[in-house]
């Protein structure tokens, strides 16, 4: 089964966390927290299983920001989401070298948050025009919740 | 001014933002060698309203209208997989009946979009008449679906827990009608287009996309079926009614502009396969859930919810943060992905063979831009 193969693939790279996800309740089948720089390690992993970057997304917290990463097969239903918590002061190393699907969605996380990857290619803006001075989704908090 | 030497032997060319094969404002900046193109880089965002930072600053009904307007082609799909989402996040159980008008109006919409994307496609081919045959056909659906859910392209019809409105006679003797027609069509299109020559030579062992490459883009939809990938998520990842009806992933061999457009036809008939059985089983029952909370407030968690729009797979990202709106929605869009591997096919091409290439992977712009 696809789900114990991951497990067994991410067990060397001793990852934060790897568990099993309620799917019924969450879409995913398995939950990963990883660290930044161990990001590289499992994209080869899951990329070995023949696993696709479904969507890479970033949330920002008061005290930092969450890449969430999903991972998905064409072959067997095995949906797999990493969180890797990046502090505000620190970059992420991108996957784009191993999953060049994900040189966009990298760029989109830096457009919209400012979020910068390590080693990405081609750190542009891609939604907003280029000059732009300012990353719409970051949140702005302590303030009223109508400028949220 | 720039100053160009006589050795220089490339130039940068421009496609779009207004050129009509572009569907939508979209950008390519072409770098060519004669009639080849070196390097392609798509610019996009020119049509970005921002969509995730409206969800962030409305209640989850109050986004509901977005849903319709991310992706205008197929709405009812995405209408859909919001829905499940919130639907997951609030634990509501969608009674059966509505699932099934959900199925029924979902891939009457699939058909609309399949249909222009089929008619615009060959526009840019350089052939009108299949437009006007597409255009045809299309209407008839607009109208059924007019006639359901009061709107002809932005649709808002689904609700958290149902539909607000049931199917009737007419509309059920209206879809049997219209499949009638449509499967006695089937061979002038095959007579009109697939076996014209011209657009055979246009379209055969151009824009070749790899199994590897899917993987690596994680291109969804008709872009991996046609690289003979059989990834449907209404069958892979069952959703909604899908599970009770029977029905088939076409799937090319070759992952060439042609066996898309061949695998777009014959999911035609599949989706025509799907009304039908989902017209003659329609069970009986409520159409909405009970005990829908007035104030939408679920608890905190996060849900990823998945359809197979007309463009591939779209993908519902919910954050909640246990307040009355989301905290964070990412809208995974299939086009966005599917666009993202243009730069390594259209290398080494012909631009007219780019225009193809463009096509063939079915962008909806603002669905990318958001």
């Amino acid at each position: 089964m696809l789900r114990d193969n991951i497990q067994k693939a991410l067990a060397p790279l001793q990852l934060e966390q790897v568990a099993v996800g309620d799917y019924a309740k969450t879409g995913c089948h398995l939950d990963a927290t990883a660290a930044p720089e161990q990001m590289p390690a499992v994209a080869e992993a899951l990329l070995s299983l023949g696993c696709f970057l479904e969507s890479l997304t970033c949330l920002h917290y008061p005290e930092h920001f969450t890449l969430v990463y999903h991972f998905a097969n064409f072959q067997e239903l095995c949906r797999l989401a990493v969180h890797v918590k990046v502090p505000f002061d620190q970059e992420a190393p991108s996957i784009s070298h191993i999953y060049p699907g994900a040189n966009w969605y990298e760029r989109e996380a830096y457009d919209l948050y400012g979020i910068r990857f390590t080693g990405h290619p081609d750190l542009r803006r891609i939604l907003l025009p280029f000059d732009a001075d300012f990353h719409p989704l970051l949140k702005k908090f302590g303030e009223s919740p109508a400028d949220a | 001014m720039l100053e160009r030497g006589l050795e220089e032997k490339t130039y940068v060319l421009n496609l779009g933002p207004q050129h009509p094969s572009t569907h939508g404002v979209l950008r390519v900046e072409l770098e060519m060698e004669g009639e080849f193109i070196i390097k392609a880089d798509p610019d996009i965002g020119y049509g970005h309203r921002g969509h995730e930072h409206m969800a962030e600053n409305r209640t989850y009904a109050q986004f509901l209208p977005n849903m319709g307007r991310v992706d205008y082609l197929h709405a009812l799909a995405y209408n859909q997989c919001y829905c499940m989402g919130v639907e997951k996040l609030l634990e509501l159980q969608v009674p059966e009946r509505a699932e099934y008008i959900r199925v029924i109006t979902a891939e009457l919409n699939r058909l609309t979009s399949h249909f222009l994307w089929v008619g615009a496609y060959l526009m840019d081919l350089g052939a009108f008449t299949p437009f006007l045959y597409c255009f045809d056909d299309r209407e008839q659906v607009l109208d059924l679906l007019d006639y359901l859910t009061g709107s002809r392209l932005t649709y808002c019809f689904y609700r958290f827990g149902g539909v607000p409105v049931d199917i009737d006679d007419d509309f059920t003797a209206g879809c049997r009608k219209f499949i009638q027609r449509l499967r006695g069509r089937w061979v002038d299109y095959d007579n009109l287009v697939t076996k014209n020559v011209i657009f055979i030579h246009r379209t055969r062992d151009v824009g070749v996309i790899t199994q590897e490459q899917c993987i690596k883009y994680g291109l969804t939809g008709p872009m991996v079926r046609g690289s003979g990938i059989p990834y449907d998520i209404r069958k892979s990842e069952p959703y909604s009614a899908y599970p009770a009806f029977d029905f088939e992933i076409p799937i090319g061999e070759r992952g060439d502009v042609m066996d898309r457009y061949l695998v777009r036809m014959r999911e035609m008939e599949q989706s025509l396969r799907i009304i039908e059985q989902a017209l003659d089983k329609l069970p009986a029952g409520p159409i909405m859930a009970e005990k829908i909370p007035k104030r939408l407030k679920p608890a905190a968690g996060e849900v990823y919810a998945a359809v197979e729009t007309a463009r591939g797979e779209f993908g519902c990202y919910i954050v909640s943060a246990g307040d009355t709106k989301p905290y964070r929605i990412k809208l995974r869009v299939p086009s966005f992905g599917n666009l993202s591997i243009l730069p390594e096919i259209a290398v080494d091409t012909l631009v007219a063979d780019l225009v193809a290439i463009l096509g063939s992977i079915d962008v909806v712009v603002p669905e990318i831009d958001r």
